[in-house]
């Protein structure tokens, strides 16, 4: 959605500066997506914490420097079959965690795959951070701190380790997410969400279905 | 890992949580701490057994009122009468159908729920005496759904006292229930969502009479529940595009606000739909809808998807996206605010609006929703789906999900982004008018483009131009082009509302074809002023007139909002801040549309933009798209 900078009031002076950005959670079922939403956001944590059904959608907001930056939060299924409604909910979005469980080496294996999807179809200037949630179960760990570090450091993607049982890192993957956003007056307005081509091109490859 | 080992990791990892279940809660449970509740149990358990911790704040919990002693009498009463009707040698069915329904409206007392939902579904026709035991014990042994259904089990209803403890009685019904139906249902396996259902049935069922009923909301021709749950979702994608053409038309003013603000049909109605409003509305609500879900069937969530969204319309216009998502996803569920028999009285009446209008059905489910293998034949899994590797790509249908939704979302957030200016500037215009200066504020000179395309028949386009418009702007997915469903005529669509609908679908969403015919091209930029006059009575309430929809159409057009990539702070159109006078606007502003000529038989060389891209249609006659039987 859009970022936009606050109001101006009538006398003249401008309020601080709001920005708005979209924020989307992917990873595989289980690995506490909803979990570290629901920390985030009011500070809470559920162990039988419900399955998410298409998405759920939560605000959150936080301020860096003189920013204040309010988070849209689209918390998405984790099982694949949901994996082909998730364009409406990373599409225009500018940020996005994608959370893997460090007890399951799997989790993470699908985690990179979400890093390809974004790198191909999300907005190119995304901010990706990529969260290895579960920490607190560091005893049964099966993906190291290092492997994950080094994947992160090659996709250039914000890495932290998290617990949204204790709250380690919750609101800090957060907080580092809002600091890399661009938060100056030329991306107060958004970008064409629209490609006019692609739009062209998906009406005239309907219309040839008459 | 070679193949061997990674089938037998799964296969150990399935036998291990099989024998988890198989073991209860009898002594030697293998049981983690953080997968046992630690609930103050009894400090209120509500009449449907959820349990209210009282340390909880009240606004954090599901809140399923008590009966007040006036509803306990109603309700005694009520079960003399279901008691009677439910009992041999008194024939469920035989009871007069209207008075059947209206007691079903009225709510089935709760004590006799379970054999009324039984007798409703006719479970005992379905039952196959033996079926049940052989597809449960088969998938202990070879489902590759164990894993996943384990881990929802755990995560069901655990605020419930029946689901409360760990591999409980229930649990183990739960985990039994859905493994059996995902061996099966091989086609659906098990799909999220599911487990709710499942333990819905399970407090009002027995084991096996739950697993029957599952099976019967998803593959009988009442409820066809299979469509939503195959990969791709076919049948959500079309009930949303239903859902639209009833906001379209019946709520138009909502719709405009909940597109204005981003909140696309997709978001909200997934759970309504996939659920029948589970978790969405209060238990006690739910239950009454349930009741008459199973009664009449899937028109039920058509009517209440309206239903809901009409009693709170005013509430909902008043609210901005955040507040929208939060009511519609949180709120309701807590407080519904109208009492439960005006909610359902209001139900029976919106079921009876849509079908004076031929909408309460969004039509027969095509071949690509139904069933497509034999239920209960075993199959040995494929290795990859053995050892639950991820399919890498993505099946047609998968694929033309991601695509519709992909540009049903983009519609909708240009959608929001166009309305979003000129409201800001001008917060008391009425809809009709915010809507016009969307046209305008994306107004911009130099981005226009033409493109011609062959016509189909002149038949094929003449008085459909609403249906037309209609596909184009739910983004038209794969599923709703393909024959089956569609061949209705689409007459009952046109009439009265037709211009009125397809002007709303021009402005309330980001692509809008309209098809003008019997004006001369050179007359094109002006035509759009028919639709214009239309939208200006849009909002007066039924006094609206039918503009002649005009035959052999020629010219589509297809607004695209688009945002100049230059500077923000330009002006995007002066005209958009004068104060509603923005109606007619000069032809200029047009600039910003693509235009597709559509050439009727009309050699390349005559047209005035041969220049243009010429863009094959298929020959197939232009069908209508949807089924009003």
């Amino acid at each position: 959605m859009a970022n936009r900078s606050g109001p101006q009031r009538p006398n003249g002076t401008a309020q601080a500066k709001i920005c708005q950005f979209k924020l989307v959670l992917l990873g595989e079922s289980a690995v506490g997506k909803s979990s570290l939403v629901l920390r985030f956001v009011k500070g809470q944590f559920h162990e039988f914490q419900e399955s998410t059904i298409g998405a759920a959608f939560l605000t959150q907001t936080v301020c860096v420097d003189d920013t204040t930056v309010k988070f849209e939060i689209w918390d998405t299924a984790g099982q694949e079959r949901y994996h082909s409604l998730a364009p409406m909910y990373y599409r225009g979005a500018q940020a996005a965690i994608v959370v893997y469980d460090v007890t399951n080496q799997d989790t993470f294996g699908r985690a990179k795959t979400w890093v390809k999807e974004l790198q191909r179809q999300a907005s190119p200037n995304i901010v990706i951070a990529l969260a290895g949630n579960k920490a607190d179960l560091a005893n049964k760990r099966s993906v190291e701190l290092e492997e994950a570090q080094a994947y992160a450091e090659e996709n250039q993607l914000l890495f932290m380790e998290t617990s949204a049982k204790t709250a380690k890192n919750v609101n800090e993957v957060f907080l580092a997410i809002a600091k890399k956003l661009p938060k100056n007056d030329q991306n107060v307005n958004p970008s064409v969400p629209v490609n006019i081509t692609a739009w062209l091109t998906i009406c005239v490859l309907r219309a040839g279905h008459f | 890992m070679n193949e061997e080992d990674l089938v037998q990791r799964a296969a150990d990892e399935r036998a291990a949580i099989v024998a988890k279940y198989r073991h209860g809660r009898r002594e030697g449970a293998e049981i983690y701490d953080w997968e046992e509740q630690t609930f103050e149990v009894y400090h209120s358990l509500d009449r449907y057994g959820f349990i209210h911790d009282t340390n909880k704040h009240p606004s954090e919990e599901r809140i399923t009122e008590h009966q007040t002693p006036n509803e306990l009498k109603i309700d005694r009463e009520r079960e003399k009468k279901w008691l009677k009707m439910t009992t041999p040698p008194s024939a469920f069915y035989t009871t007069a159908p209207d008075k059947l329904r209206r007691r079903v409206f009225k709510g089935i007392p709760d004590s006799l729920r379970g054999k009324a939902w039984k007798l409703i579904l006719e479970i005992d026709k379905e039952k196959t005496a033996g079926k049940y035991q052989e597809m449960r014990d088969l998938a202990m042994k070879w489902s590759s759904e164990i894993r996943q259904i384990d881990l929802d089990v755990n995560r069901t209803y655990r605020d419930h006292i029946m689901f409360r403890e760990r591999y409980n009685s229930k649990q183990q019904e739960l985990f039994n229930v859905l493994s059996a139906y995902s061996m099966y249902n091989s086609e659906i396996g098990y799909c999220q969502g599911m487990s709710q259902i499942a333990a819905l049935l399970l407090m009002y069922l027995d084991e096996e009479d739950a697993f029957w009923a599952l099976s019967i909301l998803i593959a009988k021709s009442k409820y066809n529940m299979h469509g939503f749950y195959i990969p791709g979702f076919p049948k959500l994608l079309r009930y949303q595009e239903h859902h639209d053409k009833i906001m379209h038309k019946f709520l138009p003013k909502l719709k405009k606000h909940l597109d204005k603000n981003g909140v696309d049909t997709g978001i909200y109605t997934l759970k309504w739909f996939f659920q029948c409003f589970l978790d969405r509305i209060p238990f006690r609500l739910t239950l009454r809808v349930w009741d008459v879900y199973l009664f009449i069937g899937e028109r039920i969530l058509t009517a209440m998807a309206y239903n809901l969204l009409k009693i709170h319309r005013r509430k909902l216009i008043s609210l901005g996206m955040d507040d929208i998502l939060q009511f519609l996803q949180v709120r309701l569920e807590r407080k519904f605010e109208v009492d439960d028999d005006v909610a359902m009285e209001s139900l029976g009446k919106c079921l009876e609006e849509l079908r004076k209008s031929k909408l309460d059905y969004p039509g027969p489910p095509p071949q690509q929703e139904l069933p497509k293998r034999k239920f209960g034949t075993f199959k040995e899994p494929p290795f990859e789906q053995k050892v639950g590797r991820r399919s890498m790509e993505f099946s047609r249908m998968e694929q033309s999900t991601r695509e519709s939704v992909a540009s049903r979302r983009d519609a909708a957030m240009a959608a929001a982004l166009t309305a979003e200016s000129p409201t800001e500037e001008e917060p008391s215009a009425p809809n009709g008018h915010a809507r016009h200066s969307h046209d305008e504020s994306s107004a911009l000179p130099g981005a226009s483009t033409t493109t011609r395309v062959n016509s189909p028949t002149e038949e094929a386009f003449s008085g459909r131009d609403d249906t037309f418009s209609y596909y184009l702007n739910t983004t038209g997915s794969k599923f709703s082009l393909e024959q089956g469903s569609m061949d209705g005529d689409g007459s009952s669509l046109l009439g009265d509302g037709s211009r009125r609908s397809l002007a709303e679908t021009s402005i309330t969403s980001t692509a809008d074809l309209s098809v003008f015919s019997s004006a001369p091209r050179s007359q094109a930029a002006d035509s759009h002023s028919i639709c214009e006059e239309d939208t200006d009575q849009e909002d007066g309430g039924g006094t609206h007139t039918p503009t002649p929809t005009p035959r052999s159409p020629d010219v589509l057009r297809i607004y695209v909002p688009y945002e100049s990539p230059s500077p923000p702070a330009m002006p995007l159109t002066p005209t958009s801040t004068t104060n509603g006078d923005i109606l007619r606007r000069p032809p200029t502003s047009l600039d910003n549309k693509i235009r597709i000529l559509v050439m009727d038989h009309t050699p390349p060389g005559n047209a005035p933009e041969d220049n243009t891209p010429l863009v094959e249609l298929a020959s197939s006659p232009f069908s209508p798209i949807v089924d009003l039987k």
